[in-house]
């Protein structure tokens, strides 16, 4: 079957609704006012509305806000709260030990607790009411490339419509090729369309590879009566428990007023022992004492789970390309001592509209008008900040003590250390033979009240995520007789652990007694750990239906 | 032909719905919200048979600004045009009362055919479509899972306990769908663009003819919602072998469930 796609073209388009993409829409629709100029500008979003699928802490850093929006305020901005103060603890199994100092890039005071998902929903207002045309519900499917393909000229959205075999069905709606002369892809921490991209031109040259972490988060309920508020602060750290030391990660808890509290737990997926499972991690967090009486009787009303580009500076790829710019969390714009990355993804939208602007009164769309956005950024305080923490991923990655020592003379050389770069590993190679590490007697650990503690399942159901089911699966196992022949004798098939859906199940057949990949793609949150950390790289994660996938309101 | 869909925006079935202080409405804020998968139908079968006879497709809609969200799809699915029944007044009825709304604003418009969702998946009243056709004094088919359209007439097949009736009356008349009469399009990428060109009419109350005091005062009050029993987590019947499975299944079918 042919299908024919309908082309539209448009100035600029944007690829992602995070705050990257939005707040590049913002700056550029205000300059082609200040400048006189007609833009018409598309933006497409996977989501069925702006911030569907958007998860975060999240502590805001308002530098890229107040450049963007100085009467943020007067505007609206939903902020849940302001740091009080901070805290910082290490866990041991059962107490909590308070440190007496807060490193630096971690001083929040004065920083405001928000809700990504509500923030960007805000931003997207104000693009729209400058004349941007916002696509919810439209994945971008695949990059369109011109000029003997050495140019990207724009994206083709993803078919609607196909039954199970991939056959249209009455309803099908053909994906359409939007075309531009601009592209600016804002995907988030490893962008489907962007690791095609970073291969295809080879964006990742002279690069340290990316590596991620992933977040689970939950916003709870809490009573009327808890502990939380009467604690003082609302912006709590927590490293040690339950993470061995060798891994890095930690939990986060903010409080967001009204009672609401957002907690979180990260897991480093450089991660070596193959039984690690970042959900059973989270639930432990929960239950470890000090942070059970912070949390006793409240209910969570939504949970999500996303990875985060943690590497930093050196592993940011080349930005630009002939007709496209590269901005956010899909270029690895990230402060990992901060623990931050959405100003730094606001700025670098910013940064590219800028640069497009002129490229546009130029005419010139090519790399040598487009690289400029590389200079705007690293003339801007985001080299400054990201320069600053370039190192410290990798030294956390490192073994003990060696952890500490790369930290230590960071802290005292402004970021160089003994090493400068440290080399960074990529997350699919970091994983240890199963049997060298001791197999974790059963699975669930935690038992789960669904209320307070969720099992992965009510976790999904609490994602408010839906998929049809009649549809190809969206995530591409390769080789489906790799998992069994060479994974599961291998790793013991880390993709039932590591994955916060539980989409994928090592299941035995009825007849054969064999064990086979059962695949849930229905459960997927889009979070992209099984296309980072699959130590055989056998899984590609696609954009299934524009507009399925989690219905976050909260996170 | 002139057909008119009623249409209402509910919470996705997805929504954690949580029952508000005064405990009968339900809290709004953190709730996403779609087009009644009924009325989506309804959307649906409204533009088969515009392609099919010619004419245009009116949404009518009672609800809040946020409703413009629902008609703004149903626009860019393909309809032409949407009005929406926006007063503060009409936000308490009940189905009676939304009926006898949408009632006085069709006979504001020409319409041929109206079609509406059997019910909307938020209060499950099943009264607002035949409760409109008793308004217009025209004639009303329910559960319609298929229609044929006639010279003047429509056929329609429709659902009922073992096996289906067809029906035939004439138009102007109204019809309710039914889960299988069709299979909605998506709102297409060039229909959203166009859909934000098209036209949307804001009416209070006093637009169309009505009295806002005459609905202070719903028929029928909510008093109370409560929630469904708490889901309990399913139970893995563990044996060797499908006879063994299947005899503990039926036992506890008999014995603990009850319901064989
Ligand atoms: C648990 C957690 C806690 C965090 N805490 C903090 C914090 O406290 N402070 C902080 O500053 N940062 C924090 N971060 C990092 C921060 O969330 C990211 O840096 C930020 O979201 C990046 O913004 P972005 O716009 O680049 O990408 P995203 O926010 O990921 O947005 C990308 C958008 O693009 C859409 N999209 C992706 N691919 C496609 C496609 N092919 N077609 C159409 N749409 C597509 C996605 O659905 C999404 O809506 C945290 C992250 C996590 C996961």
């Amino acid at each position: 079957m042919t299908t024919t796609h309908e082309s539209i073209a448009f100035d600029v388009l944007f690829v992602g609704g995070g705050p990257a993409c939005l707040a590049g829409a913002i700056r550029l629709m205000q300059l082609a006012r200040q400048k006189g100029l007609d833009l018409e500008v598309a933006l497409i979003e996977k989501g069925a509305d702006i911030g569907a699928h958007i998860i975060s802490g999240a502590i805001l850093n308002p530098t890229a806000l107040k450049e963007l929006l100085p009467d943020y305020l007067e505007r609206g901005c939903p902020i849940e709260a302001q740091v009080n103060a901070d805290a910082f603890y290490f866990l041991t199994r059962k107490k909590a030990l308070r440190l007496p100092f807060i490193p630096a890039p971690m001083r929040n005071r004065g920083a405001y607790v928000i809700s990504l998902s509500r923030f960007t929903r805000w931003l997207s207002k104000i693009a729209e009411n400058l004349g941007v045309n916002i696509f919810t519900g439209f994945a971008g499917s695949e990059v369109l490339y011109g000029n003997g393909a050495a140019r990207i000229v724009g994206v083709r959205t993803g078919d609607k419509g196909l039954d199970k075999a991939g056959a249209p069905k009455s309803n099908f709606e053909a994906g359409i090729d939007l075309h531009a002369k601009v592209t600016v892809f804002g995907e988030g921490a490893r962008g489907s369309l962007m690791k095609t991209i970073g291969n295809r031109l080879n964006l990742y040259a002279g690069r340290q590879p990316e590596v991620f972490e992933t977040g689970i988060k939950e916003v709870i309920q809490l009573p009327t009566e808890n502990m939380f508020e009467d604690f003082g602060v609302n912006d709590i750290h927590l490293m040690g428990y339950p993470l061995d030391i060798e891994t890095p990660g930690g939990g986060f808890i903010y409080g967001m007023g009204q009672g609401r509290m957002a907690i979180g737990y990260l897991v480093a997926l450089g991660y070596k022992n193959p039984w690690l499972d970042p959900y059973e991690l989270f639930l432990a967090f929960k239950q470890h004492p000090f942070v059970a009486h912070l949390i006793a009787g409240g209910r969570v009303l939504e949970q999500g789970a996303r990875t985060v580009s943690a590497g930093g500076y050196y592993t940011v790829p080349r930005l630009y390309a002939d007709g496209a710019l590269f901005v956010g969390a899909a270029a690895a714009m990230h402060n990992p001592p901060a623990l931050k990355g959405i100003h730094l993804a606001m700025k670098s939208g910013m940064l590219a509209a800028e640069t497009i602007v002129d490229a546009l009164e130029k005419q010139d769309i090519t790399t040598r008008s487009l690289s400029a956005y590389r200079r705007r950024v690293d003339d801007s305080w985001v080299k400054t900040e990201m320069f600053a923490g370039r190192n410290f991923a990798q030294a956390l990655a490192a073994g003990v003590p060696l952890k500490f020592i790369h930290l230590a003379v960071q802290q005292l050389t402004g970021g160089r250390g003994l090493r400068d770069p440290l080399p960074t590993h990529s997350d699919h190679t970091t994983l240890r033979p199963a049997k060298s590490r001791p197999a974790p007697a059963a699975k669930a650990t935690v038992a789960c009240d669904n209320t307070l503690m969720v099992d992965k399942l009510t976790g999904v159901y609490l994602s408010k995520t839906k998929h049809r089911e009649d549809q190809p699966s969206h995530i591409q196992v390769h080789d489906p007789q790799l998992c069994i022949d060479r994974c599961l004798p291998t790793y013991g098939s880390p993709c039932t652990r590591f994955c916060p859906g539980e989409v994928y199940e090592i299941v035995t057949g009825e007849k054969d007694a064999q064990p086979y990949l059962k695949l849930n793609p229905s459960n997927c949150l889009h979070c992209k750990t099984c296309d980072i950390k699959d130590p055989f790289e056998n899984v590609t994660w696609t954009c299934p239906e524009g507009g399925e996938g989690p219905g976050y309101k909260l996170l | 032909m002139e057909i008119v869909v009623l249409l209402k925006q509910v919470p996705s079935t997805e929504s954690l719905v949580t029952i508000a202080e005064d405990g009968a409405t339900i809290k709004t804020e953190d709730v996403n919200w779609i087009i009644s998968p009924y009325d989506e139908f309804a959307v649906e079968e409204a533009l088969r048979i515009r392609e099919a006879v010619g004419g245009s497709v009116t949404i009518l809609s009672v609800g809040p600004d946020k409703a413009t969200e629902a008609i703004r799809t149903a626009l860019a699915m393909g309809a032409d045009k949407g009005v929406l029944v926006n007063d503060p007044a009409a936000v308490e009825c009940d189905g009676l009362g939304t009926a006898r709304i949408l009632a006085a604003a069709l006979k504001q418009m020409p319409y041929d055919l109206v079609i509406a969702g059997q019910r909307a998946v938020d209060d499950e009243n099943f009264q607002v479509g035949p409760a409109v056709a008793e308004f217009l004094d025209i004639p009303c088919i329910t559960l319609v899972i298929k229609e044929e359209m006639g010279d003047g007439v429509i056929r329609c097949h429709r659902t009922m306990e073992g096996g289906t009736a067809v029906l035939e009356a004439p138009l102007p008349m109204l019809f309710t769908t039914q889960r299988g009469l069709n299979e909605p399009r998506y709102a297409s990428l060039p229909g959203v663009m166009k859909a934000k060109r098209k036209p949307l009419e804001n009416k209070t109350l006093a637009d169309i003819g009505l009295a806002a005091a005459d609905f202070s005062q719903p028929l029928v009050r909510v008093t109370a919602l409560k929630p469904p029993p708490q889901r309990s987590g399913g139970r893995m019947i563990e044996a060797d072998d499908a006879q063994t499975k299947a005899a503990e299944l039926v036992k506890l079918l008999h014995e603990e469930a009850k319901v064989i």
